[in-house]
């Protein structure tokens, strides 16, 4: 089956990032057509038909969200793009940022058109400097087309875009972190409710999506929503996913499948299965937050229903892992990330995280103890309560590592298998 | 940068922070002009980020403090930012972490005395198809083995 290129279907073009490439093959027609003949409500009406929902992994409904930006009366909203892709495994926004700027570019000034913004702004991780180099040359040849600026597309309508950098900082993907940081400050989480869709950047009301999900939006508009509609399988999905396979596959990159592909299909026939001629031991579906999951569910379709065992779809980042991995090291790895990333403002995290990477070390050492692993699981209970969705995932990875591999935590505890780490 | 080359790189970094005075939240920017000027951030560029934003400079220095790319000390010519996370791992980045361990003879977080180069070990750098990868400062480099990276090192050397 060959790919399904809606998001990813200018890559590989030869200039693919200039606007004239993009406008060759009618970019910015969906934008100018929105600005200069529809309502903001149509917009919002087809996105909703269309059932666009989160690229970042929360999944939540695109065009309900807009709706609930244009419902508040609190003046100027802003729209945001959230560039500041860092999950563990993830990299399909890079290649947008990197090769097709203008696409996801569209789809901020429609998304501004229909919540009645007049400032957007671009956060792109700091480590994505080339990206962000891209980002900015593609800005600027917009603003000398009449496409942002005073007057866009020769209407009335007025649309700036400000391209921001991080530094260092996954939180900051945290929506209300990186208010924060586009803010000027440290990017700490804040307190919901109130919702970014109220109390955004600048505690303004604020359509913030994924550079992916923006990417989405002007083929909505091209094709309609049935079209996009019928691009997933599965119940309850629509369009496409840009899979980042990684790990120990045979071939790593960026697979656009229909939203709702099993990994199955993902990993073997897309990704031509396990390096090396190894077998699979595991896979996490969706980056470091995403729990792994056993070879006997690799028919599990990777959508939001995965939740139902125990792990999460997450941003779509697969990561393979053959028969020569330990799980324990593995879940080792996620803690320490999420223990260098916990932004130590609320306790649960800033505690529970260095101590799952203290007892995975201890156990990995050879000096765990069987209470060691109802430590684990205690630990975790306890960051459930954090104050942000970094903390209420970070055990996951370790938790459901553990649930899975039991026998291979306590063959380390028993001294099994060979010290590491 | 030496002590005495401070004066002239503050009037620099002034007139970067200037056209930033209208937009209060771009202290990030700020920041990032002013590791461009001195290669990390001085407390001279502290005042001076405070005073053109309008904010106090442990607001400033708060942000540099949370950050992991903001440095409020002098920083190598190369920072080798090689990604510890569970693609690169099983890819055998720890073999190649090793290799530039020998090869400069410093551990991880630490400086080499020629300030050339500094090895940091990071979280996901969004390379994972380039697995094992890392940047040096900014630049990717990826399909990382222990002979390829002493190799870089050896022409990143022969640059700096």
């Amino acid at each position: 089956m060959p790919e399904v290129l809606v998001v990813n279907r200018n890559l590989q073009k030869e200039n693919s990032w200039l606007l004239d490439t993009y406008r060759r093959d009618g970019g910015y027609a969906q934008a100018e057509r929105a600005v200069r003949e529809s309502t903001p409500e149509e917009v919002i009406e087809t996105v909703t038909a269309a059932d666009l929902k989160g690229r970042g992994g929360a999944f939540f409904p695109t065009g309900m969200k807009w709706k609930f930006v244009r419902a508040d009366s609190n003046t100027p909203r802003y729209v945001v793009a959230n560039g500041d892709e860092s999950e563990p495994g993830t990299y399909c926004n890079r290649f947008l940022l990197e090769k097709d700027p203008h696409g996801f570019i569209e789809g901020m000034i429609i998304a501004a058109f229909a919540i009645d913004a007049h400032t957007g702004y671009i956060y792109i991780r700091g480590e994505y400097g080339f990206a962000a180099e891209r980002v900015r040359e593609a800005l600027h040849e917009c603003y000398v087309a009449g496409i942002l600026g005073e007057g866009i597309f020769g209407t009335d309508y007025k649309l700036d875009i400000i391209l921001r950098r991080g530094a260092g900082a996954y939180i900051c993907g945290e929506e209300t972190a990186l208010f924060n940081s586009l803010e000027g400050k440290r990017g700490n989480p804040r307190f919901k409710p109130p919702f970014p869709t109220n109390s955004g950047v600048w505690s303004k009301p604020t359509a913030i999506n994924n550079i992916e999900t923006f990417a989405c939006v002007a083929p909505i508009l091209e094709h309609g929503a049935e079209w996009f509609k019928g691009l997933a399988v599965g119940k309850g999905n629509a369009g496409t996913k840009v899979y980042c396979l990684s790990g120990n596959v045979q071939k790593t990159g960026l697979f656009e499948l229909p939203l709702g592909t099993t990994a199955r299909e993902l990993i073997f026939d897309y990704g031509g299965g396990v390096a090396d001629g190894r077998t699979l031991k595991a896979f996490k579906p969706g980056g470091a937050s995403a729990a792994v999951l056993t070879p006997d569910l690799l028919d599990v379709r990777l959508d939001p229903s995965i939740i139902q065992h125990e792990t999460i779809m997450g941003t779509g980042g697969c990561i393979v892992l053959d028969d020569t991995v330990s799980i324990v090291e593995s879940a080792y790895r996620d803690a320490l990330f999420f223990e260098e990333e916990s932004c130590g403002f609320c306790i649960p995290c800033r505690q529970g995280t260095p101590n799952l990477v203290q007892i995975l070390e201890r156990i990995l050492q050879g000096e765990g103890s069987m209470a060691d692993l109802d430590l684990l699981e205690s630990i975790g209970e306890s960051m459930a309560s954090s104050f942000c969705g970094l903390g209420q995932f970070a055990y996951r990875p370790v938790v459901g590592a553990l649930h899975r591999f039991r026998d291979e935590f306590e063959g380390y505890i028993r001294g099994e298998l060979p010290v590491s780490a | 940068m030496s002590e005495t080359a401070i004066p002239a790189a503050v009037d620099d970094l002034r007139a970067r922070v200037q056209p930033l005075r209208e937009d209060p939240g771009s202290v990030l920017e700020a920041l990032h002009a002013a590791q461009d000027v001195f290669g990390y951030v001085p407390p001279e560029a502290v005042e001076l980020i405070a005073e053109e934003l309008g904010y106090p400079e442990a607001h400033v220095y708060g942000v540099v403090t949370f950050y992991t790319m903001f440095y409020a000390e002098p920083q190598a010519t190369h920072i080798l930012r090689v990604c510890r996370d569970l693609s690169c791992h099983v890819k055998g980045v720890r073999g190649v972490v090793a290799a530039i361990e020998k090869k400069l003879g410093i551990h991880a977080g630490q400086s080499t005395a020629d300030g050339r180069f500094k090895l940091e070990l990071v979280s996901c750098l969004g390379q994972c198809d380039l697995q094992p990868a890392m940047l040096d400062n900014l630049a990717p480099h990826g399909h990382l083995t222990p002979e390829r990276v002493e190799k870089l090192i050896d022409e990143l050397g022969d640059e700096a």
